[in-house]
């Protein structure tokens, strides 16, 4: 007994040596993960000459007239609106997440809920087409969008949000430990019709998942870059990400007003993200554990 | 009881077909928008789609996009009566609309900021009140209509007077703007994979040792008498009068990029000063030619010097009038004479035409806006806004004004500027309405232009067939030539003689094969041709295509490995350590929080920030990543972008960073999902954290593992937003022997192919790479799924069996 005490004690010892490295590497790629943000967001209160005299890591004394300044500057670029940005792709993401979520719990409710002949298969399908990388079918989807007169509108970003593989599968994943089959029975047997269970019984009961789910899908939405780059061409109809990417094609570069641009883009996202981070942070890992 | 029973079940049995109705919108989506667009990819990687279409491109009205973009008076410069069946003063009329259209876009005459500024500025003794008054109703109307000849000889005589140099210089620095952005950025410029147009001509080269040698020799002074002979036949053989008529026939597809020929004129070029002695310009090379010469050499030593001048960002600005040339006035003129003694700019070839500006004689005399520059600045000149802006404006209205098209059709009567939209955007009702003014709406039709495409056609055939002949009856009496030589000479005249019969036949069964139209260049039907594995095929017998597409790959699948590594181990390390009861982190929630946080951010702000971060300038001012470096006792930093590897690095960085938090959660929660227990008899057992770790939590972790990694796998080789938006001008890697960009990855180069700007549009390419993308994402998912499972299984059989024995 007596000759485990000294042991005890330089292991403890030896755990408080390792547990500061272990501090000092966290919190390193901890401040790794925001500084780039900070940087934006310092650097956007500040004007072109002195970020070129050094790189500024504090906010400038004067820092609500600069931000009004590089504001303005923005604001007068053609090529970048603000405000078309956001409304396009708010539109895009509001719009495709509650197709997203509803049809996808629609779907996931049909293949969990209903023993109907195929769904086993449907089901297997439909995990099979997560592993499609959704890029491959864009000379198709571009040409069948053109015939149709869809460029430059808004559905063809819009209207695919109605079939996500990978949502109905998380949510299925979701259902199959939440949901009883009593409940729906039990509202059967109360006269209430299906589409009644689905939407005013059983959609309530999804709420937590749809709402991981809804996060997950907006976020994919307001970030997406690569079908909008190729469907969306005149300045008007474009969404925010195309409109950072011409933050830096113009000629005249005001760093003040980059700064400005890349915050301003990255803003909304932050802040909701601050709101939400538990719930997304729980999908996340709800996703790779459920798998 | 059991009638009820009996209903219940009856009842659930009805339900079951409520199942489809649930899921149909699910499946029908899902085949109009994913199922039936992946099936036409496929299908059009058997298409030949070379030339697309006005339909695949969303035109409606295909002869609009014809009188747009097709140029007939090129095509039929001998007979065109004859041939198109109208004068050709009528069909001018179309091109002179668009010209004019054209430069109302250029110049834009109505720019609300400029005209706003003439009104400000006022009426003066030249310009009377009535003009500014012309002008602000044209603002109103969006119409240059209204502009009476009074109003606009007001102008130009203003303009003449207007001797302000600031005018000259910022005329100037316009152009001088324009062309330097064309060779900064050659993103921008059509030609953007005319590296891969076509594949060497010369086989007698490629057959050569080392091609790739004989093309870097080619930049040595002393050629061997083999290479001198082979430059001598490409030279007779392209027969080409002055190099930019050969460098057109590159851009059109009829000469080989790669012919040593165009390397050595490239090279030649690309000396430091392609000004000759007497001071005036290599005449018959223009600014685009050599920037799209140094594009094929891949040099890049002018765009790297371009971008990194110190007035670089501003030359637009001093050139709109937004910023003052008064301000910073030493660095302009040192790059001003920088870019002129390069040779990229002549600025003594930008000359200042009496018409164009009315200079002092002497001024005029130097010719050379450097030494008017030096003036401005010596002077001291202290621009007023107003009064620039309104003078630049004026040049541009009066620029306009004068346009040859514009005038001509003024000219005739017909009031062209009620058919212009000057807000950039073109109006097909507006132009139809043209088309009906002058008459040729019923003419030039669609099928009118099909009927030119087909005599055309015909006539490519027939000639095509007559060369044929004539070389085929030839070529006896060449190769008998050359037999009798007795040995193998590829220098000798009659090897060259029987190479130029045998590529001659060649040329012309291709062109009896696919006769050329009218139409390629802007084609607008669709017509599906099925070639088969056509396109296939050429992606991997052309060795120039097979390059740049495994050059794709190549880069995708790199930087997905080089980001993933140190990811993965990262986020085994943090999630080892998150887990690790002993060490009893707090603040855990935060980190992990923290950690996700670039993972939701849109990675084209990622991208541009890393984009301004890790740019470079050359003197003056240091840039974000210059000062970093400096401070850290690198003097001038570090040009990443010049560097390939530097630039893939930087990737796969961002990659790394934005994905290891949330394989870190993924990885935690995994862990934790692991049983106490396990854990718990492990201590008792007396297991270290080491072992605990590698017996307990890994093998348990692997399907987790194998999760992450199919998903970044798929995701990885779709990575497109951070390559695309990094850097517009990637450093050129050699690849085979075949340039490719360095961080051009599978969906840029798809993007690049369907959807980008060159003239011809490689839609089935683009489908069949598109394919290969689908069967090696699914190919490796499925290989990375038996690798990992395999094990399980296997033991779990053996498990099985030793069950079964016992």
């Amino acid at each position: 007994m007596s000759a485990n005490e000294p042991k005890l004690k330089s292991k403890s010892a030896s755990i408080r040596a390792y547990s500061i490295l272990v501090y000092v590497v966290v919190i390193f790629f901890s401040i790794l993960a925001i500084i780039p943000f900070w940087f934006m967001f310092m650097n956007a209160t500040w004007d072109t000459i002195s970020i070129q005299r050094g790189i500024k890591l504090w906010p400038n004394p004067n820092a609500f007239k600069q931000l009004a300044i590089n504001w303005n500057n923005l604001k007068e670029r053609s090529t970048f609106s603000f405000a078309v940005g956001f409304k396009n792709s708010f539109i895009i993401s509001i719009s495709s997440t509650a197709l997203t979520v509803y049809f996808s719990a629609l779907t996931a409710y049909g293949l969990t809920v209903y023993n109907f002949k195929g769904r086993k298969t449907i089901f297997a399908l439909i995990v099979g087409v997560m592993m499609v990388p959704t890029a491959v079918n864009i000379t198709g989807f571009y040409r069948m969008m053109s015939s149709m007169g869809l460029l430059g509108s808004k559905w063809p970003l819009i209207l695919p949000a109605i079939a996500a593989p990978s949502t109905v599968f998380f949510i299925k994943q979701y259902l199959e430990t939440s949901l009883s089959m009593e409940i729906v029975e039990a509202s059967r047997i109360d006269g209430a019709g299906e589409f009644y269970t689905f939407n005013r019984i059983c959609l309530p009961i999804m709420i937590p998942s749809l709402a991981t789910q809804g996060i997950f899908s907006f976020l994919g939405s307001w970030n997406n870059f690569f079908a909008p780059s190729i469907l969306l061409s005149k300045n008007e109809d474009k969404t925010l990400p195309l409109m950072v990417a011409q933050l830096y094609g113009d000629r005249y570069t005001d760093y003040g007003m980059i700064y400005m641009g890349l915050s301003a883009s990255v803003l909304p996202i932050v802040v909701v993200y601050a709101f939400l981070q538990r719930y997304i942070i729980s999908g996340v890992a709800a996703g790779g554990v459920k798998e | 009881m059991a009638r009820a029973n009996n209903n219940g079940k009856h009842k659930g049995m009805s339900y079951t077909r409520y199942g489809y109705i649930f899921i149909a919108p699910f499946v029908i989506a899902y085949c109009i928008f994913s199922l039936y667009p992946l099936l036409t990819t496929f299908w059009y990687s058997t298409a030949n789609m070379q030339s697309t279409t006005a339909a695949f491109w969303g035109f409606k009205n295909y002869e609009v996009y014809y009188d747009r973009y097709l140029d007939l008076t090129q095509y039929y410069s001998d007979n065109f009566e004859q041939e198109v069946g109208i004068k050709k003063a009528e069909y001018v009329k179309i091109r002179n609309f668009f010209s004019a259209l054209e430069k109302a876009d250029q110049y834009d005459p109505l720019n609300e900021a400029g005209v706003n500024a003439i009104i400000q500025n006022g009426a003066n003794a030249l310009i009377s009140q009535s003009t500014i008054d012309e002008l602000q109703q044209a603002l109103n109307n969006q119409d240059m209509g209204c502009l009476s000849d009074k109003g606009a000889s007001e102008l130009k005589a203003w303009r003449d007077q207007y001797s302000d140099i600031s005018l000259i210089i910022s005329s100037k620095v316009a152009t001088v703007a324009t062309t330097v952005t064309n060779i900064a950025n050659p993103e921008t410029s059509d030609d953007e994979e005319a590296e891969e147009t076509e594949a060497v001509t010369a086989e007698t080269i490629i057959n050569a040792d080392s091609y790739d040698e004989f093309v870097a020799s080619l930049t040595s002074e002393e050629l061997t008498t083999e290479q001198q002979a082979l430059i001598n036949y490409l030279a007779s053989k392209t027969s080409y009068a002055t190099l930019t008529e050969y460098f057109n026939a590159v851009k059109n597809g009829e000469a080989a990029v790669e012919d040593p020929l165009f390397f050595y004129i490239c090279t030649n070029l690309n000396k430091p000063n392609a000004v000759k002695a007497d001071g005036t310009a290599v005449e018959p090379i223009s600014v685009p030619f050599i920037r799209t010469a140094e594009e094929y050499l891949a040099a890049n030593v002018w765009a790297d010097m371009i971008t990194s001048l110190n007035s670089y960002e501003k030359l637009s600005g001093y050139a709109d009038g937004s910023i003052g040339l008064h301000e910073d006035e030493e660095t302009l003129y040192a790059d001003l004479e920088a870019l002129h003694n390069a040779g990229i700019i002549n600025i003594v070839q930008l000359k200042i035409n009496g018409s164009d500006v009315s200079v002092s004689t002497d001024q005029k005399s130097e010719v050379n806006a450097l030494t008017i520059y030096r003036t401005f600045i010596d002077t001291a000149y202290e621009a007023n806004e107003v009064e620039l802006n309104s003078a630049v404006q004026i040049a541009k209205i009066t620029t306009y004004c004068e346009d040859q098209g514009r005038t001509l059709l003024v000219a005739l009567g017909i009031p062209v500027d009620k058919y212009i939209s000057y807000n950039g955007k073109f109006d097909v009702d507006k132009y139809l309405q043209f088309k009906q003014e002058i008459g040729l709406k019923d003419f030039l039709t669609y099928d009118k232009y099909k009927e030119l495409d087909q005599a055309r056609k015909d006539a490519n055939v027939a000639a095509a067939q007559k060369k044929l002949e004539e070389a085929e009856a030839a070529l006896p009496a060449a190769q008998a030539a050359y037999d009798a030589l007795g040995k193998e000479d590829l220098t000798s005249k009659e090897y060259n003689a029987l190479r130029k019969l045998e590529l001659q036949i060649t040329k012309a069964e291709t062109t009896i094969k696919q006769p050329a139209g009218i139409l390629e260049k802007v084609d607008a039907r669709y017509v599906y041709i099925f070639n088969g594995i056509t396109n296939y095929a050429e992606i991997f017998a052309n060795k120039t295509r097979f390059n740049t597409v495994a050059g794709a790959f190549w880069n995708t699948a790199l930087m997905w490995i080089i980001g993933f590594i140190p990811q993965i181990l990262l986020a085994l390390l943090l999630s080892a350590w998150f887990t690790d009861t002993k060490l009893h982190l707090k603040g855990l929630s935060v980190m992990k929080a923290l950690m996700y946080l670039p993972n939701v951010i849109t990675a084209v702000t990622i991208a541009i920030f890393f984009r301004r971060l890790f740019s470079y300038s050359s003197g003056g001012t240091l840039t974000a990543s210059q000062q970093i470096l400096h401070a850290l006792g690198m003097e001038q930093g570090y040009n990443f972008f010049a560097s390939a590897w530097a630039t893939r690095l930087i990737v796969c960085f961002i990659n790394f960073w934005m994905w290891y938090g949330n394989t870190m959660i993924v990885l935690i929660a995994g862990i934790t999902s692991i049983s106490e227990s396990l854990y718990e008899s492990a201590q008792i057992d007396g297991a270290n954290s080491f072992q605990t770790y590698t017996k307990i939590t890994m093998p348990l972790l692997r399907p987790i593992i194998l999760y992450t990694l199919v998903t970044s796998l798929i995701g990885g080789l779709q990575m497109y937003d951070i390559p695309q938006n990094i850097n517009v001008n990637p450093a050129l890697v050699n690849f085979n022997g075949t340039m490719i960009k360095s961080i051009r990855t599978i969906l840029i180069y798809i993007n690049n192919q369907a959807f980008g700007k060159q003239d011809v549009k490689q839609v089935g390419i683009a489908a069949a790479t598109s394919v290969l993308l689908f069967v090696v994402t699914s190919v490796l998912s499925i290989l990375i799924f038996y690798i990992m499972r395999d094990k399980d299984a296997a033991k779990a059989r053996k498990a099985l069996k030793k069950g079964g024995t016992r």
